[in-house]
């Protein structure tokens, strides 16, 4: 498949502000690479979210070697929570197979609609 | 105390991130109810995402599921202006940085809610018109 000029413009911008936004707030600009590879590149579901990583992965240390030279990094919890990540990612990754996708989902939005709401207070 | 809460969230936002669901919107809100400043929350999460992601890359490369056809269009930009959020973070208040999340994250929710319903609203009018076809033959 080739881009027409116009998907090219739309991934650009598109791609930028999930650069922005994951610099900016330390994460989350993965939602918008996995719905650009689904909608622009018409990848499947699988496909686009394995694909979205390899996009995030070097974004995400060009900001975190940032937030290092500008001192924002604390390692002490960090490496705690990291241990954490790792452990629950195993097992995450072992369960993934035994869950319905769209329930899932819906239950990740719910806990994103709390997580965010808690967070204003 | 501290230690076992920072162990225990990651392990819950490492579950879903296993899941591949993005853990790390999980991860900062439920840092949040800790005593930490915005930006090493956000710090945290960025560290905390990459050994994860080593691992979760060399798996989606053997299973052949990453293409990597017209990725630049999106991975340069995206690293340009990543670079620029950064900044922009270290410059930021701890408390704009907290807000800014809470909205982002209330927006991907809804967002990502709707996607979800429309599609199995979708799968389910599939599976009707399919089931009617199926029956069709047999109402001679």
């Amino acid at each position: 498949m080739n881009l027409t000029a116009k998907n090219k413009w739309i991934l650009l911008i598109f791609s930028a502000l999930a650069g922005f936004i994951n610099g900016f707030l330390g994460g989350g600009g993965g939602v918008i690479i996995v719905a650009l590879l689904l909608s622009v590149l018409k990848l499947h579901q699988k496909h686009a979210q394995a694909t979205a990583l390899l996009i995030i992965f070097p974004l995400t240390i060009v900001s975190a070697i940032v937030y290092l030279c500008k001192g924002n990094v604390d390692w002490q919890p960090t490496l705690w929570a990291t241990l954490g990540v790792v452990v629950g990612g195993i097992v995450g990754a072992l369960l993934l197979s035994k869950i319905k996708g769209n329930v899932a989902k819906i239950i990740f939005a719910a806990v994103l609609i709390a997580g965010g709401v808690k967070m204003f207070f | 105390m501290t230690v076992f809460l920072l162990i225990l969230f990651g392990f819950l936002a490492g579950i879903i991130g296993g899941m591949g669901m993005g853990g790390g919107t999980v991860l900062v809100p439920l840092l949040s109810f800790l005593d930490l400043p915005q930006k090493t929350i956000q710090a945290i999460n960025l560290i905390s995402f990459l050994p994860m992601c080593c691992v979760a890359l060399g798996f989606h490369a053997k299973n052949k599921l990453i293409q990597t056809k017209h990725v630049w269009w999106l991975i340069i930009p995206a690293i340009a202006m990543a670079v620029v959020g950064a900044l922009f973070a270290d410059k930021a208040e701890n408390k704009v940085l907290r807000l800014s999340f809470a909205v982002f994250l209330i927006a991907v929710g809804v967002w990502q809610m709707v996607v979800a319903i429309k599609f199995i609203v979708n799968s389910r009018k599939e599976r009707k018109k399919l089931q009617e076809s199926k029956e069709e033959p047999h109402d001679e």
